[in-house]
């Protein structure tokens, strides 16, 4: 397999103050390979280390420790033909004040070496992909923070990557902003087969984006997987509330797949099961079987946001 | 090939740019070479000073104006990005170090070039002197040798900024007023205590300025001026471009990059 984003064993310390220093581990053994072509959310609360780890990978910073391959090549030898075929568009968008939009744009084709003609191609492209047209002679200082985030992503593909680093795309974004900017980034995913590593505090946009989920907490990954996978290794799993009239056996459930627990009464009982797709229908069976009347019947599922809670305690 | 000379002229179309839209840069060309030079010039003329005299001082100021706006599209070109937070972008991107001096520098010499247009107007109109007089080869010499002092400055700006981060901004305005007390802009280093002229002879603009001034019947301190001068730039440009490559390995490595980015 090919992978986009190979790590190991990666370790970097800040050091500050110039008589004692003061050292922080950002990152303290970091392994992650994320395949190509592959859409991977990486999540973590403030001070984890997401930011360090975007930044190794894009030459910002230089790591202390570990191996570090970016589409197959080594991040210390490679880093002119890596930063060729990689970009990066963080939250909280920031460029040259007095540039327009088509400037800022022109100005980082240019730094990717992009011939003129191409370009203009490029510009354009960019322009229509971000709905960013209207917006063309508007310099930045004057942009919306919505139209700055369009133009960071327009920024971001203007040497077509083929892997891209987004630190927080959505952030600050009104809702409607951030779903058309979430359904670009899905499209340039689906269309163009780009390897994508994202870090965002919105639970709900990495579930739907992402195809797997790295948890990464004091400077190491802690998990990864598909979020069902990671609810699963938690235990989170779905709760299933059930108000009933009849007389149903206390151990009714006992030895069931999937049932993390049960908490019963005389007329209701809450059931943990690791996926209420699967279990659901066996309970149904059991309690028919049981002659057990249903009158209520209510499914909690555990998202995402329960993963990190879980994780980040 | 084509792609290397994009990506300075990358550096060419930031600064020009930033030039154009900002009044503080049409200051530099503008307002501040132009109250420099009247006020030194009219007291030339309150002063009587005889006419080598008034040619050492309109020399010395107009060159100073030449290499302050010239080093400081050198830096702007770091700066500019420093100040909107967006160097990550840059640096992120397969441009070099190369890249940003070639392009700053271009700009440097067509703004450094401008204001000393309107200078040497403004000398030959209202003072009655005339750069041109010790002919055009000696004079084209004379500006390439400010244009690369400038670069050096301005590339040491841009170490210091690697290095210090925010807090060395200031050095992009304050290094050549240093130089001005040591290079001997408003009077002959000859006359300074012997340690400072020590440091005088370490800075290639000493050179250039007696080169220059020794046209216009002035005997220079030092010996082999122009060569000493050129020699001197070149060697230091050359140290500078590997000093501020480790500067910015160092700024990796200490996540200096981040913070100007931040």
């Amino acid at each position: 397999m090919k992978f986009a984003i190979e790590v190991e064993n990666l370790r970097k310390t800040f050091a500050s103050g110039w008589l004692r220093k003061r050292k922080k581990e950002a990152l303290r053994g970091v392994d992650l390979a994320v395949p190509q072509g592959a859409f991977w959310c990486l999540l973590g609360p403030n001070g984890a280390g997401k930011t360090t780890f975007l930044s190794i990978l894009s030459s910002l910073i230089t790591p202390e420790q570990g191996k570090v391959r970016v589409l197959g090549r080594d991040i210390r030898r490679d880093g002119a033909e890596i930063a060729r075929r990689m970009n990066l568009s963080s939250g909280h968008a920031n460029f040259l004040w007095s540039m327009t939009v088509r400037e800022n744009i022109e100005y980082y084709a240019m730094l990717y070496g992009l011939p003129s003609k191409l370009r203009k191609h490029r510009i354009a492209e960019l322009l229509d992909l971000f709905d960013l047209a209207e917006f063309a002679g508007i310099r930045f200082e004057e942009l919306s923070t919505g139209t700055k985030q369009k133009l960071s992503l327009a920024k971001s593909l203007v040497n077509d990557p083929e892997l891209l680093l987004l630190d927080e795309p959505t952030v600050g974004l009104d809702p409607d902003v951030a779903r058309r900017i979430r359904d670009t980034i899905q499209r340039l995913h689906r269309e163009k087969g780009t390897s994508i590593l994202m870090t965002t505090h919105n639970m709900r946009e990495a579930e739907i984006l992402s195809e797997r989920i790295a948890f990464i907490k004091e400077g190491r990954i802690r998990a990864v997987g598909r979020p069902r996978e990671l609810k699963r290794e938690l235990r989170l799993g779905d709760t299933i509330s059930i108000s009933f009239r009849g007389d149903l056996p206390a151990s009714f459930l006992e030895g069931m797949n999937g049932v993390y627990g049960v908490q019963q009464d005389n007329a209701s009982c809450r059931i943990l099961v690791d996926d209420h797709h699967e279990r659901l229908p066996f309970i149904l069976d059991l309690l028919t079987n049981h002659r057990i009347t249903i009158h209520d019947l209510r499914i909690q599922e555990s998202d995402l946001e329960d993963v990190f809670i879980a994780y980040a305690k | 090939m084509q792609s290397e000379m994009t990506k300075t002229r990358a550096f060419v179309f930031k600064n020009l740019i930033m030039t154009r839209r900002n009044v503080f840069t049409l200051f530099e060309i503008l307002f501040w070479p132009l109250v420099a030079f009247l006020s030194v010039g009219l007291l030339a003329e309150f002063a009587e000073l005889e006419p080598h005299m008034k040619a050492f001082i309109l020399v010395g100021v107009v060159s100073m104006s030449v290499v302050q706006v010239c080093q400081l599209d050198v830096s702007y070109a770091l700066l500019y990005d420093v100040w909107s937070k967006a160097v990550k972008h840059s640096l992120i991107a397969p441009a070099g170090l190369r890249h940003l001096l070639a392009g700053s520098l271009i700009v440097g010499i067509i703004r450094g070039g401008s204001v000393f247009l309107i200078l040497m107007g403004a000398s030959y109109l209202i003072f009655d002197f005339d750069f041109t007089a010790p002919g055009v080869g000696p004079l084209c010499l004379f500006l390439l040798g400010l244009f690369l002092s400038a670069a050096m400055v301005g590339l040491f700006v841009c170490i210091l900024v690697f290095t210090f981060g925010l807090r060395a901004v200031v050095a992009a305005w304050s290094l050549v007023s240093l130089m001005l007390l040591v290079c001997g802009i408003y009077y002959p280093v000859s006359i300074l205590p012997h340690w400072v002229m020590f440091l005088s002879e370490l800075i290639p603009l000493t050179y250039f300025l007696e080169y220059f001034r020794r046209l216009y019947g002035f005997e220079p301190t030092f010996s082999h001026v122009l060569a000493k001068g050129s020699l001197m730039v070149m060697v230091y440009l050359i140290l500078e471009l590997i000093l501020v490559k480790a500067a910015l390995r160092r700024a990796k490595k200490t996540g200096m990059l981040l913070k100007l980015s931040e």
